[in-house]
């Protein structure tokens, strides 16, 4: 770190040196290479065989980047293999295309003239070698939302995104990096990251013919960022900068992402440290004088316009509120300035704003302002006359109007989407006075109960829609009850007509499934389109089916359900008159379009039972996408509701895989989660590696036996969930690479244990370490999150402002005045009012 | 015109002779857990209630049908309760905000649209409506039978109400609710005052009034309604009281002067002979002109046509203090003053000055205090309509007005309609242990709930800030009590049966702005949910309290509240159409507001979130715990992520549940048995 701030030092003295001096490129012979690779320095160094007009042109650049790299400590050199043969390097074919990077006394990295061609490029890529450790990479949006939350009221974090590497804003950034991370490094304040949404270009080397060999690059999944503060414009290909506000907000109010600026003007070392500092300026000053008398900025924001708005006492409150909104959408343009009317406060009350240029002799000018936009126009012009796209992106800030910004994902979705939701209209509408009729005449009707004003109603108002159009045609009647117009429907109040077959609707959205002459049937599933055609579908067939031939069970049992491959289960009884048989219907009633169940009695039971060498009363279910059937018998008096338990137990797969759907299934089992997190494979070995894991974590089970009962063991496809992604960022503060295990949701506390990263997952040594958990001789690697979510926002407190602007209005009357109760009597101090006497 | 007639009052000849259908006659008596006095609107209405809660009730009425009232009143024939019968919407609850006249009951069409189509109808079709009302519902309802006397009498089994009729027949109750109304003609009293016609007796005919001068005393609608009926043939119609007219729109009181009664303002204000003064009615006098000999035209004079000179008190006493009683010429303002402008003598003064309680039948046990209000013209009451020192007397319909005189609807069919029900839902709890009919919530549908409420509910939009909404919070669940009394909060839970738990409650009122603004001037609306307090017109406002108010702190409320200052509150900006629906002014403020008020945050998420919240934290939100955990979380729509705008950036697809596009990873794992039951694999 040291001879990296001398480096800094030497700033000035390097600069006059490139005037009048030698250049920084040192020639090396073979003995002062060795001395300066073994003094420790990092050294960029090329190793000459070949002189070219090509390799000439590169020297003459890589001169020059000596000058520039010797700020940060690297000494730039070559060695002429000509002059003298060195061992190595210069006999090496490859060296003749290559510029190597030493730290250390070893090598640590070889460039390709393809990349490192010009000073620029030179530069950027030495920084971005030297860096590479202090740098985060943010990939997705979820490694940016982890970031976010470790920085969080600790740091602010400098997001840069590189459109090509190798250029002028990559140097530019990487120097910026450099100086932050480097000088700073006591007070290290801002994290720099850079962002790689897509594969940035690297840029073609001029002069030099060589093939780009860009495609693999860039056919990368693309990932983009909606909901991101930061969306890249993907056709501008610019770099862009954004400055995350992290530390000031432990808890943002709009989002999980920390509150942003980005930067506008065009990106040069320079601008890049301006933006940085402006961003630590006070968002708003508080002065009480003139702005006339307002000392002008002081370094380092001296090229920054200052802003002034005036605040009456009276509006105090809202004044700072509204400045402070202001301030947000200038900040990295101008600084703002609250003044506060006081005597020293000369200007006329005519005006409410005033602003102030940066170059010399500028005096401040005042003018009244309806709007904000007003404002922000006489700063942002100049920047944007020549970015266009810069004002769809002011329009888009989600910081535009804090307190207006939805901050709800739901309301936010539906929001945006309001000109494409789908018209609840073009569904069949049950109303009041249709609905039995239409009940009557289908054998299945689905309704979706909701409101209309309501986000969540309409997000699933469209997944329903979608399903109505997949069972288009079918025997299935998709309807849609809008409760905000049949509250007496909704209320399930009949107002004389035959009886509601249902309970009053009391929460939105619901559905219900409907079949004539029966009890309505809520569904109880995941609220989108995919789960509920799935319900739909298998609420099809009878449940359960009663089936009385051998062929009835086989094709029972292997039927398909278009593409769903539902678990299955079957009773098993000795006669239809089974006291069991009224408890199963009833049990497989509630399974209805989860599970298919099936009920056989007599003959065909006895055989099947005896096959599977049970005996009557039993069960045999087939979990989904098993092979075999398992059997069991069944208590001879079990309640309907121990007959759900006891299919639902059967069914459950010793390590099953976590999805956003079943998760709260598994949850609510109460155990604590051995949690295998493992990654999308991208070849053949992957899979073969992710299966024996699978079949490790099945050994764990095994082994474990009673023991593991109070885990549940099972595993997460990052490449299927990726919300797995940040759940594992949040129990280790990073990514850990993959697989990993961790224990986790214990009852017992918040602790997430992880199993050692390097350390082979076998089911033997995984017993070791779960018991060296319980014995508390591992240390945790993380805590959960805890579980209280306080408000989001802070009160808007009306009775605050109304205390603050008119502080009769809301204050309890004191005992002693005279309480008067509406009053139409002849007020006595006037005696004729308004009279025409 | 009533085909029962015959058949009551045969009825109520056997009534004489003890012949009662009922089993409960026993020495002349009736016994009855509830007596309704009155079969006009409110007297039918709590007959709804009591019969449909089974309870043993009569309603009792003088006349042979029901809503006699109406069959004089109002004298011109028109009813001024708007009957809107289009009005976009099929929702019942929300079109009885629309529907002032009629009665509430579990039939969707006992409505007065059956009667009449008018938007202001006959008047003639109200009792018809109420007589179809009655019916319909089957109500017990006695005609003919004329209670006199009122008395309480303590007995073993508590307080007891003894009614008795024309025919000394008593009828004993435990609670009696006054249903009565208001039909005595309110007098002023003043020197003169003998010789004002009353608007129950004046001829509703024009042509009576032709060419004559009229004085009418008064600015209420019975007033402008007599002035707009003969201003066709009346020379002149002057009117007086001692208010400046108050319009109905300016002041949000339907009592106050109606725009369909207002002609006359018109004919004032474009000085077309009309015109309105204000003097105090008990200051003035009204002398009738004698003939004098001075007249020149003495021939000529018209015989029995005596007119009237108003002339104030003062005056008159001024002059027969020096000369005695003979002095009428002097007497006249006319001659004290030279350009007072009631100077010419009236052909008819007309008092038109509204009705009074009838106290005169209660003996002293029984009988109701006078209000402190509506100088005293009606009974004093409690918070839930109970008098005040009456235990077991109610009082309903117009005759409770007192309770919100001039402010709220309470006086109007279409406010005491649900304070009727309040009452009965007092009664229920009271006498029979069944707490008020409640609803119980998740917390996260609160929100829902609330704005369900307020963009249907008829009776807090009505009854506004007298009747609101109660939210009892209980942490993860809430319990949602409607349309109680707002005075009576401090005692909600005596009377509702419901409790406060340390988790407070919140109160949902629609209250207009207290502000005096020009109704139809700049600036007369807000739209900013920021100063959503300062609005104008009815929006709903909802208190939050940690615990009830007492009702010191309710007598202390700050001038012009319905409640005390709480410990928060919320404002939701007016809006134009009344409809509070929209995301970011009426929806994100108000789950901001609830997030504070059950201190936990609020906002819905998508399964995914909710899978991630769940995974990463010992507990995910509130929305999260109460939905997706218990398997219903809400799953993105990809229809929802595809947005049309061009050049932004492209949402992610990755985490949408239909793709069945991931094929390279199931077929190995397939056999794994990836999931526990059917089909949960692999759709997310």
């Amino acid at each position: 770190m040291w001879p990296c701030v001398a480096a800094l030092l030497l700033l000035p003295l390097g600069g006059c040196a490139r005037r009048t001096g030698p250049s920084a490129l040192t020639e090396h012979t073979a003995a002062d290479f060795s001395d300066a690779l073994h003094s420790g320095k990092t050294l960029f160094i090329y190793f000459q065989q070949l002189v070219s007009p090509t390799i000439s042109l590169f020297l003459v650049e890589l001169e020059q980047s000596a000058d520039a790299l010797q700020h940060y400590g690297v000494l730039v050199g070559k060695v002429n293999c000509n002059k003298e043969s060195f061992h190595g390097y210069c006999a090496e074919e490859k060296a003749v295309n290559t510029v190597f990077l030493f730290r250390g006394g070893k090598e640590f990295l070889g460039f390709s003239l393809d990349i490192v061609f010009d000073v620029n490029s030179i530069v950027s890529e030495v920084l971005f070698a030297i860096l590479r450790e202090e740098i985060k990479y943010v990939h997705t949006e979820t490694d940016l939302l982890a970031m976010e939350k470790a920085a969080r009221g600790r740091k602010d974090i400098a997001l840069c995104y590189v459109s090509s590497l190798g250029t002028q804003e990559h140097r530019s950034m990487m120097e910026t990096a450099y100086v932050l991370c480097f000088t700073q490094a006591t007070e290290i304040r801002r994290v720099i990251c850079f962002t790689r949404f897509t594969q940035p270009w690297r840029r073609k080397p001029k002069g030099i013919g060589h093939r780009n060999p860009p495609k693999k690059l860039i056919h990368r999944a693309r990932l983009s960022f909606s909901v991101s503060p930061c969306s890249v414009d993907e056709t501008s290909r610019s770099s862009q900068v954004w400055f995350l506000h992290c530390s000031g907000h432990s808890r943002s109010m709009t989002s999980e992402h920390c509150p942003s600026t980005r930067m506008s003007q065009p990106l040069s070392t320079l601008s890049l440290h301006s933006f940085l500092q402006l961003m630590e300026a006070p968002l708003v000053s508080e002065v009480y004088q003139d702005p006339s008398s307002v000392r002008p900025p002081q370094h380092p924001y001296q090229d920054t316009p200052q802003v002034f708005l005036f605040s009456r006492p009276a509006t105090k409150r809202e004044d700072l509120y509204e400045a402070t909104a202001l301030a947000w959408r200038l900040r990295g343009l101008a600084l703002v300035l609250l003044v506060h009317r006081s005597p020293a406060v000369k200007t006329p009350e005519e005006y409410n704003a005033a602003y102030k240029l940066p170059e010399k002799g500028s005096v401040v000018k005042y003018l009244r302002s309806n709007s904000a936009d007003e404002l922000l126009e006489l700063f942002t012009n100049p920047v944007e006359e020549d970015e266009d796209e810069e004002e769809d992106e002011d329009e888009e800030d989600p910081e535009e109007e804090p307190l207006d910004a939805l901050d709800d994902e739901i309301a936010e979705s539906v929001f945006e989407n309001r000109l494409n939701l789908p018209d609840a209209d073009s569904l069949a509408q049950l109303t009041s006075d249709n609905f039995h009729a239409t009940v009557a005449q289908s054998s299945l009707t689905v309704a979706l109960f909701y409101l209309p004003w309501s986000a969540v109603s309409n997000a699933v108002l469209s997944s329903f829609s979608d399903v109505a159009e997949r069972l288009e045609g079918s025997e299935v009647q998709m309807s849609v009850v809008n409760c905000a117009e049949w509250t007496d429907l909704c209320a399930a109040e009949s107002g004389g007509s035959p009886p509601i077959p249902f309970q009053p609707i009391t929460a939105f959205p619901t559905v219900l499934l409907l079949r004539p002459k029966e009890s309505a049937q809520r569904y109880g599933g995941l609220l989108g389109a995919e789960a509920l055609h799935r319900f739909i579908t298998l609420s099809q067939p009878a449940s359960p089916v009663l089936l009385s031939t051998e062929e009835e069970v086989t094709s029972f049992l292997l039927e398909g359900f278009a593409r769903y491959k539902p678990a299955r289960a079957l009773g098993l009884f000795r006669t239809r008159a089974d006291a069991g048989v009224r408890q199963f219907t009833e049990a497989a009633k509630s399974l209805r379009g989860e599970v298919l169940t099936g009920l056989l009695t007599d003959g065909l039971a006895e055989k099947w039972a005896a096959e599977h060498g049970v005996r009557l009363p039993a069960a045999l279910v087939l979990p989904s996408g098993a092979k075999r059937t398992r059997a069991s018998a069944l208590p001879a008096s079990a309640s309907a509701q121990e007959l759900l338990s006891h299919i639902g137990a059967a069914l459950l797969h010793p390590v099953p895989e976590l999805t956003v759907e079943n998760l709260p299934s598994f949850l609510s089992l109460g155990r604590g989660l051995l949690l295998l997190f493992v990654g999308e494979e991208e070849d053949e070995i992957g899979h073969t590696q992710n299966q024996a894991l699978l079949k490790e974590m099945r050994d764990v089970v095994e082994l474990g036996g009673g023991w593991m009962e109070r885990y549940l063991v099972c595993w997460l496809h990052l490449g299927h969930t990726p919300a797995g992604m940040s759940v594992l960022g949040s129990y280790l503060g990073s990514m850990p690479p993959l697989p990993a295990l961790v224990l986790t949701h214990l009852p017992s506390g918040s602790e997430v244990y992880q199993y050692p990263p390097n350390t082979p997952i076998l089911a033997s040594s995984v017993l070791q370490w779960l018991q060296r958990v319980e014995d508390g001789t591992e240390s945790a690697a993380g805590m959960l999150g805890g579980g209280s979510w306080p408000p989001t926002t802070e009160l808007f407190d009306f009775l605050k402002i109304m205390d603050m602007q008119d502080p009769d209005l809301s204050r309890q009357r004191a005992s002693e005045e005279k309480v008067e109760e509406g009053g139409d009597s002849f007020p006595a101090r006037d005696k004729y009012p308004h009279t025409e006497l | 015109m009533d085909p029962s007639l015959p058949y009551l009052t045969l009825l109520i000849l056997i009534g004489c002779t003890e012949c009662f259908p009922d089993d409960r006659q026993q020495n002349g008596t009736g016994r009855y857990d509830y007596c309704v006095l009155g079969a006009g609107p409110s007297g039918l209405q709590m007959g709804y209630f009591l019969s449909r809660a089974k309870r043993d009730y009569v309603i009792l009425e003088r006349n042979s049908g029901p809503g006699s009232f109406f069959n004089k009143y109002p004298r011109h024939r028109k009813l001024i309760s708007i009957n809107k019968i289009y009005t976009g919407s099929q929702n019942r609850e929300f079109n009885m905000r629309h529907d002032w006249n009629s009665l509430l009951s579990d039939r969707p069409n006992l409505l007065l649209k059956r009667v009449s189509r008018d938007f202001f109808p006959p008047a003639d079709a109200f009792p018809v409506y109420l007589s179809m009302f009655e019916k319909e519902l089957g109500l017990r309802v006695r005609y003919g039978v004329d209670i006199g006397r009122i008395g309480a009498v303590r007995s073993p089994e508590g307080r007891r109400y003894i009614l008795t009729d024309q025919h000394e027949l008593d009828y004993t109750c435990s609670v009696l609710l006054v249903a009565s109304g208001l039909w005595v003609p309110q007098r002023v009293e003043f020197v003169g005052s003998d010789l004002v016609e009353g608007y129950e007796s004046i001829s509703t005919d024009p042509e009576d009034y032709k060419d004559q001068a009229v004085l009418i005393l008064g600015k209420g609608n019975s007033a402008f309604e007599t002035a707009q009926s003969i201003s066709g043939r009346a020379k002149l119609v002057h009117m007086l009281s001692s208010n400046p007219v108050r319009l109905a729109w300016q002041t949000h009181y339907v009592g106050d002067l109606r725009a369909v009664n207002n002609d006359l303002l018109d004919t004032y204000q474009l000085k077309s002979l009309d015109g309105l003064a204000e003097i105090p009615l008990d200051k003035i006098a009204i002398t009738q002109l004698k003939e004098q000999g001075w007249s020149r035209s003495g021939a000529k004079k018209k015989v029995n046509k005596p007119k009237f000179c108003v002339t104030l008190k003062k005056y008159l006493q001024h002059q027969e203090e020096k000369n005695g009683s003979d002095a009428r010429r002097a007497e006249t303002l006319e001659y004290q003053l030279d350009n007072f402008s009631m100077r010419k003598p009236y052909d008819r003064v007309i008092s038109c000055l509204g009705f009074r309680f009838n106290f005169s039948i209660f003996q002293s046990s029984a009988r109701p205090l006078n209000s402190d209000n509506a100088k005293g013209r009606l009974p004093r009451l409690t918070a839930w309509y109970e008098g005040d020192n009456t235990p077991g007397l109610f009082v309903l319909g117009t005759a409770a007005h007192s309770r919100d005189y001039r402010s709220s609807a309470g006086g109007f069919v279409h406010g005491f309609r649900y304070t009727v029900r309040s009452v009965h839902r007092v009664l229920e709890q009271r006498y029979h242990g069944n707490p008020w009919q409640s609803t119980e919530l998740s917390t996260t549908q609160l929100q829902s709930w609330i704005l369900k409420r307020i963009n249907e509910a008829s009776g807090p939009y009505q009854m506004f800030e007298v009747l609101g909404d109660v939210i009892l919070l209980r942490g993860s669940r809430c319990e949602y009590v409607e349309e109680f009394t707002l005075q009576a909060l401090p005692r909600f839970s005596s009377l509702s049966g419901h409790e406060v738990s340390k988790h407070g409650l919140i109160v949902l009122v629609m209250q207009y702005g207290k502000n005096k603004v020009d109704y139809l001037g700049r600036g007369r609306a807000d739209t900013e949910w920021t100063t959503a307090w300062k609005s104008n017109f009815l929006h709903p406002v909802l208190y939050y309290y940690d615990k009830l108010p007492t009702d010191e702190e309710m007598k202390l409320r700050p001038p012009g509240w319905p409640l005390p200052r709480p410990k928060a509150i919320h404002h939701m900006v007016e809006d134009f159409l009344t409809e509070w629906g929209t995301p970011i002014s009426h929806i994100q403020p108000l789950r901001r507001f609830l997030e504070h008020c059950v201190q936990t945050d609020l906002r819905a998420f998508y399964a995914e979130s909710c899978f991630r919240l769940s995974l990463a934290h010992r507990k995910p939100p509130l929305f999260c715990q109460q939905g997706y955990l218990k398997r219903q979380g809400v799953a993105r729509d990809s229809r929802l992520w595809q947005r049309d705008q061009d050049g932004g950036p492209m949402p992610t697809v990755r985490d949408e549940g239909t793709s069945g596009a991931d094929p390279a990873f199931p077929a190995h794992l397939a056999q794994a048995g990836a999931s526990i039951s059917a089909g949960l694999k692999l759709d997310f």
